[in-house]
């Protein structure tokens, strides 16, 4: 029975000492992937700058025409044969009280 | 003999014992009851550190998601002087990778100071070198800096951000409260080599990342703007340009340029003169183009209709004995044709039926005179003058757009009106507000603030300003499939010398919208003293076309009018 007793006493010791040292390792590998992470989204970042600044229009035309020759359609080249809905259509209007400008102003006399 | 020994011995081992179980017993009540408080705490600096840490700022996006403004972390050195055996060899290792004279390092480096700041902000791959460097007394911290990746693009409305991260200008600066992120302090525990092993307490979260804006803006759009009013304040070898495209029906802003542009990434050398953004700023006498709004007022208020026959005096009149001329020496023409024409006879007369007191009210409903309240930094007013301080020929003078200033952010919120159908609406550039997530936090949606017109008399001045692309002065406004509506302006400037209007120096101007019949673009072209020809029709109104023919497209605006192709046969 005595040495039961000791026995889960030291079980108890040892799980306890146990966990205290896995919340240790545990704090490392947190802090390493935390690392990693701020590494790996300052990268995200820095190539999200390269695709904004390659992708920029002004970059783009300028390619266009030095590199592929090719040139900006003339007034009257462009002709829209049929319509294509791809412009956003107007988002309804928030309704506020509208007044015609007759009653707009408070009149008044000068 | 032998047992007494032994047992003297052994008193004298329990007395050594109980001397030193005292002592032990003393220092542990000592460290652990009388100093604790004191200790607990040292004990508690050496385990622990606090950190200031600041969430990233929010990303600034076009309406289609493409990224304008983003903040990176990138490396900032600093040095320890006193630690520094040798400042001269240390600034000549550093002074290639920092781009800073090795004289100047060193001079920082030999301060009596315990921190000195060596350059912050640097390049990513600046950092990279450092970090291969590595020399003893050199630091290097991550701090966030503001990158607009396409350069000058959108300058004037995105603004700029400060070294501390704070923005300064534009929308950076008006929505500073949604896009900083969150500051806070956070408890870190250390072990015995102080690397950090876990935030006190797990339950510790990292500072909230700033909110991330979608603009109105349309990259495709403001790319054909700048570019156009780019060309021609060049070809015009104008002081400096402005243009606006807004969406009449909601008033968010498709593009706003101004030229000339700076680069948002180095402004330090620049003077505040170059990021102002001319657009909402600067006040101009709007000139001819006033005449829609005063054309508008008339017809509501019943005072002429567009084929009122209103006299020419054959292009001079004297009014309160100053005299005004035309252009063209005009007869009898039509209300509309007054308008086509660009009449100031015309006007003056019909604004003089109109009164003060009508043409007054009308200007403040167009928004003249207040801000238009768009949600960008340092709008102006304009100029409109209370009647009271008006002279005998104000109503004349405003009726042609002298004696009054207005931005053209108002100008074209007012020619807006027109184009929905007489409501007027608050210019926005900023459609949405997420969270790093991508969760939609705040939706900015079009407001009207008034209605200016009925939709009668838009209809009418829409067919009048329509006039004056097929039949008047705005002819180089047209485009091939469109019904375009509008005006031109050419303004003389105030010589800030004699105080008169000058002879050489005019702000030419166009603005109106297309298509007529159901308008999807208002904007306005606004050329500050083009040198040579300064008409608004030659300066101003070929832009407008331009901008309009291309954007049209981009939009897929069907035509206005049936359009007749022939095709060869092979």
């Amino acid at each position: 029975m005595k040495a039961c007793t000791v026995f889960l006493g030291l079980c108890l010791v040892f799980v306890f000492v146990w966990e205290r040292v896995d919340m240790v390792r545990m704090g490392y590998q947190i802090e390493r992937l935390k690392r990693e992470k701020t590494v790996l989204e300052r990268q995200r970042d820095e190539l999200r700058v390269k695709v904004s600044a390659l992708s920029a229009a002004d970059r783009i035309a300028k390619l266009a025409t030095d590199k592929l020759g090719m040139s900006l359609p003339q007034q009257g080249q462009i002709i829209m044969v049929h319509s294509r809905p791809s412009y956003t259509p107007a988002p309804d209007i928030v309704q506020v009280e509208l007044k015609i400008a007759k009653n707009y102003l408070p009149l008044r006399r000068f | 003999m032998t047992g007494s020994f032994s047992r003297g011995r052994r008193y004298v081992l329990l007395l050594l014992l109980l001397c030193g179980f005292i002592v032990v017993l003393f220092r542990l009540v000592t460290l652990q009851v009388w100093q604790a408080a004191k200790l607990s705490a040292k004990a508690d600096r050496q385990h622990q550190k606090t950190v200031s840490l600041e969430g990233a700022r929010g990303t600034i996006a076009d309406r289609h998601g493409k990224i304008l403004a983003i903040n990176v972390e990138v490396p900032s050195v600093f040095g320890i002087p006193n630690a520094l055996d040798s400042p001269l060899t240390i600034a000549r290792q550093l002074s290639p990778i920092l781009h800073v004279r090795t004289d100047e390092l060193e001079r920082k480096l030999r301060q009596k100071r315990s921190f000195v700041w060596l350059a912050r902000k640097l390049d990513p791959e600046q950092g990279r070198q450092l970090d291969r460097l590595s020399l003893d007394g050199i630091g290097v911290v991550m701090e966030g800096r503001r990158f607009y990746p396409k350069g000058t693009f959108l300058a004037h409305v995105l603004g700029f951000s400060g070294m501390d991260g704070e923005g300064l200008e534009g929308v950076e600066h008006r929505y500073e409260s949604y896009l900083r992120g969150e500051k806070r302090m956070m408890v870190l525990q250390c072990d015995a080599l102080g690397r950090t092993v876990f935030p006190k307490g797990m339950m510790e979260r990292s500072p909230t990342p700033g909110q991330n804006l979608t603009l109105t803006i349309d990259e495709v759009i403001q790319y054909i703007a700048e570019r156009e009013l780019e060309d021609a304040v060049g070809r015009a070898q104008a002081k400096s340009g402005t243009m606006i495209v807004l969406d009449p029906k909601t008033g968010a802003v498709f593009a706003m340029a101004v030229s000339p542009r700076f680069d948002p990434n180095a402004v330090s050398a620049l003077n505040a003169d170059r990021w102002r953004n001319r657009a909402l700023t600067d006040a101009y006498e709007p000139g001819s183009t006033m005449k829609a709004m005063m054309a508008a007022a008339a017809i509501e208020e019943g005072v002429v209709r567009p084929n009122t026959m209103v006299f020419g005096e054959h292009g001079h009149m004297t009014v309160a004995n100053t005299v005004i001329h035309d252009h063209e020496r005009l007869g009898w023409v039509s209300f509309a044709q007054v308008i086509q024409k660009s009449s100031n006879i015309g006007a003056a007369k019909t604004g003089m039926a109109l009164g003060e007191d009508r043409l007054y009210r009308y200007l403040l409903a167009f928004g003249f005179g207040q801000r238009t309240e768009i949600d960008l930094p340092g709008e102006g007013v304009g100029l409109v003058r209370n009647p009271r301080d008006w002279g005998r020929r104000s109503v004349a003078s405003i009726s042609m757009g002298q004696e009054i200033g207005v931005t053209p952010l108002q100008m074209v919120s007012a020619v807006a009106a027109i184009a929905n159908g007489g409501v007027l609406m608050k210019p926005y550039v900023v459609s949405e507000i997420r969270d790093a997530d991508g969760h939609i936090i705040r939706q900015i949606p079009p407001q009207a603030k008034r209605r200016v017109i009925s939709s009668e008399t838009a209809r009418s001045v829409t067919k009048i300003l329509e006039g004056v692309i097929t039949d008047g002065t705005g002819t180089k406004a047209a485009i091939r499939g469109y019904r375009v509506a509008g005006k031109t302006g050419t303004a003389q400037k105030i010589d800030p010398r004699t105080g008169t209007y000058s002879a050489s120096r005019f702000i030419a101007s166009f603005t109106g919208y297309v298509p007529a019949d159901n308008p999807q673009l208002a904007m306005i072209v606004i050329i500050d003293e083009p040198q040579g020809e300064a008409w608004g029709g030659v300066v101003a109104a070929p832009v407008f076309s331009r901008v309009g023919e291309q954007v049209l497209s981009y939009l897929g605006v069907p035509s206005s009018e049936p359009v007749t192709l022939a095709m060869a046969r092979k």
